[in-house]
C-alpha cells in the first residue's frame, strides 16, 4: 500500500530511522503538524504537498520549510 | 533550628513538566533538556516575553518554544543504534494510477473518534484528557483501539483525547491532524481521486509491538477493504 506521512520537526528523524516510504517534515510545533489552528490555508497546503509525494518513487523525506504561523 | 522543605533541584522542576505537578504537554521536552539547556530556555523565553510585553512580536514567544522542543526531541530517543523500531528494508510500494484517480485513506494516531463512539479506554466512559495524561503509562502498555470517522461527520461531532500530546490546537480545529474538509476539497478541486468512506484514528501512545506486528498489517488490510490506492498518514 503506498503511504505518505507527515511528521513535524521535533520527530523529523524518525521516518529516516524507520525507513518510511514518503514523509513531509514541516517546522510546526508538536500537536500541529498540519499548521496552527485556523490556518486553513497553511493546512490545505501542507496536505496537497504530502499527497503529491505519493508520486515518488524513491525513499522521500521533504521539508515543508515554511515555518509556523499563527492564523 | 527548624526545619525546612528541601529545595527543588533544576532537574527535578524540568522533568515536574512531564507528567509530573506541573504536567504540561506543550512542555513536557524540558525533560529531555540539560539543566544548562533548561535554563537557556528559560532565559530566551523571559526575554521574548519582555520584548512581547513592550510591543514586539508574539511569534517571537513562539518560536523560541519551538526551537527548544526541537532541540529536546532531536535527542530524546539516545542512540539511533538502539532505536527499537530501526528498519531499512521497508518495501517503497508506488502509486499505480495518477493522483487525480486515486482514492486517499485517512490514518492518524492523534486520537480522535466521533461523539457517540468513544473508545473507552479501560472500559471507562467519558475519560477526560486530563484523565489520559494520568494514566499514559497504562496507555503505553495497551493494546491500540482503531475509531472510524466518517467522512461526512460534523465538525461539531469530532471529539479528540490523547494523553501524548497537547489536544489544545486539535480541540479548537480538528484539521490541525484530522484534515476532513481539505480532503474533500482536494476531491472537490480534482487534484485526488476520491475518499474512502471513512477515516481512522486511535491514539499513538500505545504497545507499539502491537502496532507492528498486528495493527499495521491488519490496518493495511482495511485500506485494501475500503478501496483506497494510497494512504495519507498523520503521526502526532
Amino acid at each position: 500500500m503506498p503511504t505518505v506521512s507527515v511528521y513535524v520537526q521535533s520527530f523529523g528523524h524518525i521516518p529516516a530511522l524507520m525507513g518510511l516510504s514518503r514523509s513531509l517534515i514541516t517546522q510546526h510545533p508538536m500537536g500541529r503538524p498540519l499548521g496552527a489552528p485556523g490556518d486553513a490555508e497553511r493546512q490545505r497546503a501542507v496536505v496537497e504537498r504530502a499527497l503529491t509525494l505519493l508520486l515518488k518513487n524513491e525513499q522521500s523525506i521533504v521539508d515543508f520549510g515554511e515555518p509556523y504561523r499563527r492564523a | 533550628m527548624e526545619a525546612t522543605e528541601p529545595s527543588e533541584t533544576i532537574e527535578q522542576l524540568r522533568t515536574s513538566f512531564f507528567y509530573g505537578r506541573r504536567s504540561d504537554l506543550n512542555f513536557k521536552f524540558a525533560r529531555d533538556l540539560s539543566d544548562d539547556e533548561f535554563g537557556d530556555f528559560l532565559s530566551e523565553l523571559f526575554a521574548a516575553t519582555a520584548e512581547l510585553t513592550d510591543g514586539g512580536d508574539p511569534q517571537a514567544v513562539i518560536d523560541v518554544a519551538y526551537r527548544w522542543q526541537v532541540q529536546a526531541y532531536a535527542g530524546h530517543l539516545g542512540d539511533p543504534a538502539d532505536f527499537p523500531h530501526r528498519k531499512s528494508d521497508t518495501p517503497l510500494t508506488p502509486l499505480t494510477k495518477p493522483l487525480n484517480e486515486a482514492r486517499i485513506m485517512l490514518l492518524t494516531s492523534s486520537g480522535h473518534f466521533v461523539d457517540g463512539d468513544d473508545p473507552e479506554p479501560f472500559g471507562e466512559p467519558h475519560m477526560t484528557q486530563a484523565e489520559a495524561e494520568s494514566r499514559i503509562i497504562d496507555f503505553v502498555r495497551a493494546e491500540a483501539s482503531l475509531s472510524s470517522i466518517p467522512l461526512d461527520t460534523p465538525d461539531d461531532q469530532i471529539r479528540v483525547r490523547h494523553g501524548g500530546y497537547p489536544v489544545q490546537a486539535a480541540t479548537k480545529d480538528h484539521q490541525v491532524v484530522l484534515p476532513l474538509g481539505h480532503l474533500r476539497g482536494l476531491v472537490a478541486d480534482g487534484v485526488i481521486g476520491g475518499l474512502t468512506a471513512n477515516a481512522y484514528s486511535f491514539v499513538g501512545a500505545t504497545a507499539q509491538g502491537h502496532i507492528k506486528r498486528t495493527y499495521g498489517p491488519a490496518w493495511a488490510e482495511l485500506a485494501k477493504e475500503q478501496g483506497a490506492d494510497a494512504v495519507l498518514l498523520v503521526p502526532i
